[in-house]
């Protein structure tokens, strides 16, 4: 870990413009926007500040030991149940039921670049399809031509490489640089495709294929799933959104600082924040307003924790939501190993995807769409592609498996097929009600069974990546089973926003309904799940919310 | 031995393996114990001193160690290439024994001392002494336990992990699939992106 030096330093008992919980994907964006406007910006951040040097090609230490995705200083292990039922348990064989970067910059840093729009139809499903009994289906409080512009935004000043597909939404600007270059895995699924009489694209992807803004282009080095960029040519808010804040003199990144409650006065306003820091001391910020943005797991569990006598089931909770209509997105997952070399393992993770499949169609007799896309996925690493290939129980072993590992790490591709998720209200994030972690924190529980659409949606595109497979000459082709997910990394729709305070737990902009000085803008931000790849819209949506966030500030109005 | 698709059984080391291989969309970080890497990272440099050195084992027995190399060369043979022990998977076991699988440890200890049992009370000789054949019988009895599950798993990073931690020696694990750790690659890639028309999406 090396320290960056920030050149300001606030004190805690004075308050200052905004304290930000979280530097990830939306707080690094909120950061930037709001120490640019001027005001003076606390980010809080539980994990240490990881630079591009500390990044490297440890597959042990970042995919076994979850080096990026544990708290550096103590366990903060999570517990899952598949329904309200059930006890939740801690296991999982390690890995956290949600997934996310405990590092300056957050997720956007070990995120594979899948830098998808949604489309107008995302917005308005509802409407467009009539109700779904029994969930939580609802639109936008806004559209997609109302977030354009931060899309655009978002595309510019994070850096993303790609050209529009046939079926994209329309764009007001062009993709900032060209796509990255395609690889064999690009190349069969387009071939698939085209013979299916499907309409393969480039993928956008938030990694830059120029130089731009002062950073190298990808050296294809392959490290990229879950790993940090040692090129800092993968568009994280650590080496884009993050030195501009600091750039302003008014932006101070603080690490290895978990917050565990926010503090109301006698208003009703919040006032301060309470965190560990490094050395495992107990502060306080002082706020004038405070910015959630920790993620759709993290943020609920804060609110969650943040109870007191007039809000007894937590903070900004009147409407009961603060937690509810969890959306992971569906994937499945197919294999194939072709005659020739692809060396997948190289370069990084998505160059081609499938959109033919991304809206609703009432013939297949379920509710949902996704994309596919032709990727190595986990098989890109030594270790996880002999694990792979090792199958399940019992495990494979012996002179024949030998034979596939070493044959196949060459040849292999898969297709991901990512996929809506329904909201429903059973799927959620709660606090644990007996097990905490080392600073005596709730552990977050989370409640999740993939809706029966979900898991309709995710067996019916594995089956068209079968296909494409076949067409394009699979010489083997094996499943990984559909079934419930246990383990997410996209924490969607927690903190959902609208119009009604009953039915949502912030308003278009962001802001609670029920605090005034309290804003929520992170992945527990969305109504609907999109088809996968929600970052940009997150982001997006951090860049508008900062917007918005700044006028209100400069008019008083906070 | 089977295949992929046969079902599945409970097992606390099948759970973490099946994880991992979940290809959900994920990657598969989790802590596996909840070690701080500044501690991994210091168990990692004495099994690699020791691997390079060949210097005894720290947290195995050499009679321990006879059992786990005969049981990796089991799990990945040699062939027209080095099987798993000559790959340095022990050193790796020994690195896990020492830090992340510590609290598994007395469970795999005690896997080895029930086959050496049974190996000796059927055939009269520890397991690592018994021809190929009868060893693999014997593990087939057995490759549905959380035993198995742990030395499988241990054997596998052992081949193919960073040489730092002990195991494939000298990148003779990566070489064998065609894998090198370079920090930059150009296009194209592989055979098929190399046929490739650009002229499609330019």
């Amino acid at each position: 870990m090396s320290a960056f030096d920030t050149t300001r330093r606030y004190p805690t008992r004075e308050p200052v413009d905004f304290v930000i919980v979280g530097s990830g994907a939306a707080g690094g964006v909120l950061a930037r926007e709001l120490s640019q406007a001027g005001f003076d910006v606390v980010v809080l951040e539980q994990g240490p500040y990881r630079m591009a040097s500390d990044f490297g090609h440890d597959e042990v230490k970042n995919m076994m030991l979850g080096d990026l995705t544990s708290h550096p200083g103590w366990a903060d292990p999570q517990s899952f149940r598949y329904d309200p039922t059930e006890t939740a348990v801690v296991g999982n064989g390690g890995l956290p039921p949600a997934l996310y970067a405990r590092t300056v910059g957050g997720s956007s840093v070990h995120f594979s670049g899948n830098y998808w729009r949604m489309r107008p139809l995302d917005f308005k499903e509802r409407s467009l399809l009539g109700p779904m009994s029994g969930t939580g289906f609802a639109d936008w409080p806004l559209t997609y031509e109302e977030l354009e512009p931060y899309y655009t935004k978002a595309e510019y000043e994070i850096g993303v490489s790609g050209t529009p597909g046939p079926f994209d939404a329309p764009r007001s600007r062009p993709f900032p640089m060209p796509p990255m270059p395609v690889k064999s895995s690009g190349v069969l699924l387009e071939k698939g495709a085209l013979a299916m009489g499907w309409h393969p694209q480039p993928a956008p992807m938030a990694i830059l294929s120029q130089p731009y803004r002062g950073r190298p282009p990808c050296s294809h080095c392959g490290f990229c799933i879950g790993f940090g960029c040692e090129m800092n040519a993968k568009s994280s808010t650590l080496v884009t959104m993050i030195p501009e804040a600091l750039a302003t003199g008014r932006c101070e990144i603080r690490p290895l600082s978990t917050v565990y409650r926010i503090e109301t006065g006698s208003r009703g306003r919040v006032e301060e924040v309470l965190y560990v820091d490094a050395d495992g001391q107990q502060q306080a910020q002082k706020a004038r307003a405070v910015v959630l943005a920790a993620n759709g797991a993290e943020t609920p569990r804060l609110l969650l924790m943040s109870d007191g006598p007039d809000h007894p089931d937590g903070l900004s909770n009147g409407s009961g939501l603060v937690g509810k209509y969890l959306m992971g997105n569906g994937h499945s997952f197919i294999h194939g190993y072709f005659e020739h070399e692809l060396n997948d393992w190289k370069s990084i993770q998505v160059t081609r995807i499938v959109h033919d499949f991304y809206a609703t169609d009432p013939q297949r007799g379920f509710y949902g769409g996704g994309g596919m896309d032709g990727r190595p996925l986990v098989n890109s690493m030594p270790v996880l592609h002999a694990m792979t290939e090792s199958g399940a129980n019992p495990p494979r072993w012996g002179a024949q498996f030998k034979r596939d590992v070493r044959h196949g790490f060459n040849r292999h591709m898969g297709i991901l097929s990512s996929t809506t998720s329904v909201p429903v209200e059973r799927n959620n994030i709660t606090l644990d009600p007996s097990a905490k972690d080392a600073i005596g924190r709730p552990l977050v529980r989370m409640t999740y069974r993939d809706h029966d659409d979900d898991l309709a949606m995710m067996q019916f595109l594995q089956d068209r990546g079968n296909e494409i497979l076949d067409a394009a000459g699979a010489q083997r082709i094996w499943r990984e089973p559909v079934e419930p997910q246990t383990a997410h990394a996209h924490l969607l729709g927690t903190c959902r926003m609208g119009t009604d305070p009953a039915r949502s737990v912030v308003d278009p902009y962001h802001r609670s309904h029920e605090v005034e000085n309290l804003f929520i803008c992170d992945g527990s931000s969305m109504v609907s799940s999109g088809r996968g790849q929600p970052t940009l819209t997150i982001q997006a949506l951090a860049f508008r919310a900062a917007e918005h966030i700044g006028q209100a500030a400069r008019q008083g109005e906070i | 031995m089977s295949n992929f698709s046969e079902p599945k059984t409970d097992g606390i080391e099948d759970d973490m393996r099946r994880e991992f291989l979940k290809a959900a969309g994920l990657v598969a970080g989790g802590a596996l114990a909840g070690w701080p890497f500044s501690k991994i990272a210091l168990a990692a440099q004495h099994a690699h001193e020791q691997q390079q050195t060949q210097a005894p084992l720290a947290h195995i027995t050499a009679t321990q160690a006879l059992t786990l190399g005969a049981m990796a060369d089991q799990i990945y043979p040699q062939d027209d290439t080095p099987g798993a022990r000559s790959l340095g998977a022990v050193y790796f076991m020994d690195f896990a024994a020492g830090s992340f699988m510590a609290g598994a440890w007395p469970m795999i200890e005690a896997g080895m001392v029930d086959l050496n049992e049974r190996a000796g009370r059927t055939f009269g000789k520890p397991f690592h002494d018994l021809d190929f054949a009868t060893q693999t019988r014997m593990l087939e009895e057995i490759e549905l336990t959380p035993f198995f599950g742990s030395v499988h798993f241990l054997t596998l990073m052992g081949c193919f992990s960073l040489p730092k931690y002990g195991g494939n020696i000298d990148q003779a694990g990566w070489a064998q699939i065609g894998f090198e750790s370079r920090h930059a690659w150009q296009p194209p890639f592989g055979y098929y992106d190399a046929l490739y028309d650009e002229e499609a999406f330019s």
